[in-house]
């Protein structure tokens, strides 16, 4: 019996572990995996698993409640698996069944159970002993970049032996652990395998070396533990996904190196490694030389007999590629390609479906939504129960970025109760369901999860805010707290205003309609608050020096502002608010058309007198002023609707008479600004007034029609003048 | 000999006692050339406490990873440019390399818009060469040239304030390895142990950047500024009583309240928000670099010593700063007086140098 002590995804290990099995040719194999997972372990034959992929082990029932073991190509217990099945070995799978390990804690999704196993680190223990901190970079020196074989391994469990001085384990959970192990290994010794090999973490091998205690206190160690249903199935897993924190894969901060280190073992891995960095570079548009790689590879192999190590690591890969190559911005990039990677798993067809799937399917089922590859139109109304839920699970789909359902009319036109969505169900959405089952097993904790990593990989304020809407209207309060966080933190450091200004609106609409959808939208308030303090501060400034295509934006921004602070009726929109608006209106160096909307804002708020607005509306038209500024002013002031100049006498003759005053060239050259302004309107507005200023008189039924019904109408101004609070 | 005191006296004499146990003790293997090993070079840089207990003074503070990267690079034969915003250790560091390495920092360069080809290759002894001709007599080699005899390291200081042209003449030599001389019919070949260690800056103006087939033949290590407080503390402490001990300042009590106060400050502005994040301040023009605030202090020890009661002071340093932040008097101005205003003089303790600074 051969044990071999390894570490979990290290590349060094699973080459030592194929040397080790081709030496031993045993007749069967032992791995350290939950014992119920064995029956998936017949899909390992099969060509289409292809790692990186994880065993996902769910409570039936619960899905909540799961735990993913992931392999990678470079995991040794993936090679274990492949050795035994080419070679017709048994193979075992020895830990505790998850059927007990997951029955353990209650109301928790698996991470209790896997960092028992990170606790499980003797590898800390034994690098401080040797004097190095970083007890990854200590494991590769002394056995992953060595590889010596079965010597290899008696080395690692006379140290491991050292470092737990018995078989003795330090937790409950552990002892149960090491007591099944001991249980199976028993077992496959009384089939009358006379050559076993057990792959398992190099901390258990103290454990199972002989001699074993007895069978009766492992018994007993056994005895009466809970017990729940687990179904276990296959997933596809990603580098990406290996390198996360969380979960089994906790520590693999490299998985695209490890996976090149397992597949170049030999003296030209560094060389190997920085002609993939290379062509990655150039495949970018950036300078990589064959020079340059001369001399990354040089400067690597030079680094690492600096700092006393056996091979480059992959420190002095990047240490050396960041010197060769800086400049050149490439090394995000190779982080983000080869150092992490971008490998996808993939899983036989025929294989179990995940929970992600199953969940999706049950909602879709109680939500009367079901998938249909036909394009469809679905009518929410987010008053009734149904119409929420249909709502929500549609904003959770597509917050997981699973391209079901898209809002075409939101709350715009059709009131903030209304949703319309078109949602067509491809088959390849079912695939993308497949690959996100790695974020959650319930479309809620996996939407959760999406949204997370997007807050995460946020800079800009206007992407926080859309993951914030996103959450809200997805109902996954577990996002809104750290977001919030994040938009106080962006929001007080982004130098910008104008990225403040527009992150109120969907801020304001989010406090608003939180309410209508039941979301607590309390903790939004005081981060509008502080952001409406940075807007107000720095609107002025954000509005000076504009160009005529940045000015164009800016008044809809303005507009948008006002809209957003008039939404939560906030305290700023009385007084500060319009401060601001009458400083841009007057200073100089404000385009006419910011000039020309904050006067019409101030219009609209009712904040300046009708008098004062005809008074600043002549001066931007008085003779001093070049025609293109004042035809600009009066654009922005009329913000697309002729409707204030037509209940507006005073301020139409201002208008009517700056045109007739221009001089010929001056109106030619104001034409053109002109029709554009009036050319918006809505052709009845135009009507009007074009009779206001042939006739004096306005058309009283005009935008109606001649066939209106006076007692229709007469129920419809009874409602009218109640909102008015006008006496009926 | 009875040396002659001098200003301010080369590394590889003013630490000679370092090197030379370094040297007794090193029993790695070394470079062609070098008087040290690579594991050697890098502790004399980081300090440290050798076998025979001698100690090292540390003559970088900051991350060893970028010192080995220097060190390695150096000893691979490619060309090390060092690159940072001013005040950054550049020069001080190359110093100290070519000083560890060579045991001579004197092969230098110095780049300005002004040097011509004839610094970095070699130039003409007029006389000579109209009265002989051209001849190996009448050549005078230029630092990199003695470099590449002696196999030394040579440097060349500020590389980006040359002119593109100049600089382009080190392409052959970091290349190569050899120095053409045409006149001649000859060339010098570069001995084992030669490279070049380069400096520049990335945020001066006026600076001409390298061209792709120069920078492709330097590996690069961007020199950070100091990551903490406390780090920069450090380096200005240790600077200033090594300074005060050179110029003979009568010995004024450390002030480490004051140096604090000075590194505090120059952080603030160069980051443009107070150390709590809370105070968003405008970047004032300098680069209130490391190097200045040991400056300042040194300033306002002076001035402590000579005019003030021995003691360092907020008023004697209050000078100092100002001068040091104002470079442009009114956008630098606006600057400081709102930095005066809205943080200096509601922060605890600090009423003194607020009083200092508004008295100036």
């Amino acid at each position: 019996m051969h044990l071999l002590g390894v570490r979990h995804h290290g590349p060094g290990s699973a080459r030592a572990v194929v040397r080790a099995l081709e030496e031993v040719q045993p007749t069967a194999v032992l791995v350290e995996l939950p014992a119920d997972c064995e029956p998936a372990l017949r899909w390992v034959a099969d060509p289409h698993l292809v790692p990186p992929v994880a065993l996902l082990g769910t409570v039936a029932g619960q899905p909540g409640r799961a735990a993913f073991l992931p392999f990678a190509e470079f995991s040794p217990e993936w090679q274990a698996f492949r050795w035994a099945v080419a070679h017709g070995a048994a193979l075992r799978a020895v830990d505790l069944p998850l059927q007990h390990s997951l029955a353990h804690e209650p109301g928790d999704d698996g991470e209790l159970l896997l960092a028992d196993r990170a606790v499980a680190d003797p590898l800390a223990e034994l690098a401080a002993a040797a004097g190095d901190p970083d007890a990854e970079r200590w494991w590769e020196d002394v056995v992953e970049h060595r590889g010596e074989g079965l010597a290899a391994f008696a080395a690692v469990a006379e140290a491991m032996a050292a470092v737990r001085g018995g078989w003795e384990a330090a937790t409950t959970r552990e002892a149960q652990r090491e007591a099944y192990m001991r249980k199976v290994l028993r077992a496959t010794l009384a089939d009358g395998h006379k050559r076993i090999v057990v792959v398992c973490g190099a901390w258990h091998v103290p454990a199972l070396a002989a001699p074993l205690p007895s069978a009766a206190v492992d018994a007993r160690t056994l005895r009466g533990l809970p017990k729940v249903k687990v179904g276990v199935s296959w997933v596809p897993w990603t580098h990406r996904r290996l390198a996360t924190v969380t979960g089994y894969g906790a520590g693999v901060r490299s998985p695209g190196w490890y996976a090149h280190v397992f597949r170049h073992p030999g003296d030209d891995g560094v060389a190997r490694w920085f002609a993939g960095a290379a062509r990655l570079l150039r495949e970018h548009g950036m300078s990589a030389s064959p020079d340059h790689l001369i001399a990354a590879t040089r400067s690597a192999d030079a680094l690492a007999a600096l700092r006393g190590r056996p091979r480059a690591g992959l420190e002095e890969m990047l240490d050396a590629a960041d010197t060769v190559m800086a400049g050149s911005g490439g090394m995000a990039l190779i982080h983000d390609q080869l150092v992490v990677g971008d490998a996808i798993g993939d899983v036989p067809d025929d294989a179990p479906q995940v929970p992600l799937a199953r969940d999706l399917a049950a909602q879709q089922r109680s939500a009367r939504l079901s998938p249909a590859a036909e394009t469809k139109t679905v009518e929410l109304d987010l008053r009734t129960p149904g119409g929420r839920t249909r709502s929500v699970l549609l904003h959770r789909v597509a917050a997981l970025g699973v391209p079901w359902g898209t809002l075409t009319d939101g709350r715009g036109s059709s009131g903030t109760f209304r949703e319309t969505w078109t949602v067509r169900w491809e088959p390849e959405l079912a695939v993308r369901v497949i690959e996100l089952s790695a974020h959650g097993t319930t479309v809620e904790n996996a939407a959760t999860s999406r949204l997370l990593e997007r807050a995460a990989a946020a800079s800009a304020l206007a992407d926080l805010v859309a993951v914030l809407d996103a959450a809200l209207l997805a109902d996954l309060p577990a996002v809104v707290q750290p977001v919030v966080t994040r938009l106080e933190a962006q929001a007080a450091h982004d130098p910008d205003v104008v990225q403040v200004m527009d992150a109120l609106g969907p801020l304001a609409r989010a406090q608003r309609y939180g309410d209508v959808r039941g979301t607590d939208a309390s903790s939004l308030r005081r981060m509008f608050d502080g952001m409406v303090v940075r807007v107000v501060a720095g609107a002025v400034i954000a509005c000076r020096s504009l160009d005529d295509d940045a000015a164009a934006v800016m008044v809809e921004r303005l507009a948008a502002t006002q809209a957003a602070l008039g939404l939560v009726d906030h305290p700023a929109r009385r007084s500060e608010w319009p401060a601001v608006m009458a400083i841009v209106c007057e200073r100089a160096d404000v385009h006419g058309l910011v000039q020309g909307r904050a006067c019409r804002l101030l219009h609209d708020g009712g904040v300046w007198p009708r008098a004062k607005v005809g008074a600043r509306l002549s001066r931007a038209l008085a003779g001093g002023t070049p025609p293109a500024a004042g035809a600009a002013f009066v654009e922005g002031f009329l913000a697309g609707s002729g409707t204030v100049l037509v209940h507006d006498r005073e301020l139409l003759e201002v208008v009517d008479g700056w045109v007739s005053t221009l001089a010929a060239d001056a109106f030619v050259a104001t034409a053109p600004l002109l029709r554009r302004t009036f050319g918006g309107f809505d052709p009845a507005e135009r009507r009007q007034l074009g009779r206001l200023l042939g006739h004096h008189e306005l058309d009283r039924s005009s935008g109606f029609g001649a066939d209106v019904d006076p007692a229709r109408a007469a129920a419809a101004l009874l409602t009218v003048r109640q909102m008015l609070g006008a006496p009926a | 000999m009875n040396q002659p005191t001098v200003l301010r006296p080369h590394a590889e004499v003013e630490f000679a006692h370092e090197l030379a146990a370094l040297a007794a003790t090193d029993t790695r293997e070394r470079p062609p050339s070098w008087h040290l090993s690579p594991w050697a070079v890098v502790t004399y840089l980081m300090g440290g406490e050798l076998a025979d207990g001698t100690v090292i003074s540390p003559k970088y503070i900051g991350s060893r990873r970028l010192m080995e990267i220097a060190v390695a690079t150096l000893a691979t034969d490619r060309a090390l440019l060092l690159l940072g915003v001013p005040g950054t250790a550049k020069t001080w560091v190359s110093e100290h390399l070519a000083a560890a390495i060579s045991g001579d920092s004197t092969l230098l360069v110095q780049g300005t818009a002004g040097t011509a080809e004839e610094q970095l290759r070699y130039g003409w002894n007029y006389a000579r060469l109209l009265a002989e001709g051209p001849s190996a007599a009448a050549l005078v080699p230029s630092p990199i040239q003695r470099a590449m005899e002696r196999g030394a390291i040579a440097r060349v200081e500020e590389l980006t304030r040359m002119p593109g042209d100049v600089q382009d003449s080190l392409v052959t030599v970091l290349s190569e390895k050899s120095l053409p001389v045409p006149e001649l019919g000859t060339e010098v070949q570069a001995v084992p142990g030669f490279n070049v260690i380069a400096t520049a800056n990335d945020r001066d103006r006026g600076v001409n950047d390298l061209s792709a087939a120069l920078r492709r033949r330097f590996n690069t290590v961007v020199l950070p500024l100091p990551a903490d407080v406390d780090e920069e503390v450090r380096i200005v402490q240790r600077r200033v009583a090594e300074l005060g001990t050179a110029l003979r300042l009568p010995d004024v009590p450390a002030g480490a309240d004051e140096i604090l106060r000075v590194v505090t400050i120059f952080r603030e502005l160069r980051s443009g928000a107070t150390e709590d994040g809370r105070i968003s301040l405008k970047v004032p023009s300098g680069s209130l670099s490391t190097a200045e605030a040991i400056s300042v202090v040194v300033g306002g020890a002076a001035l402590a010593a000579h005019f003030g009661d021995g003691t360092l002071s907020a008023a004697d340093v209050a000078a100092g700063i100002t001068g040091a932040v104002v470079k442009d008097p009114v956008h630098d101005g606006v600057a400081w007086r709102e930095y005066l205003e809205a943080v200096v003089r509601d922060r605890p303790g600090w009423g003194d140098f607020y009083e200092a600074c508004r008295a100036l």
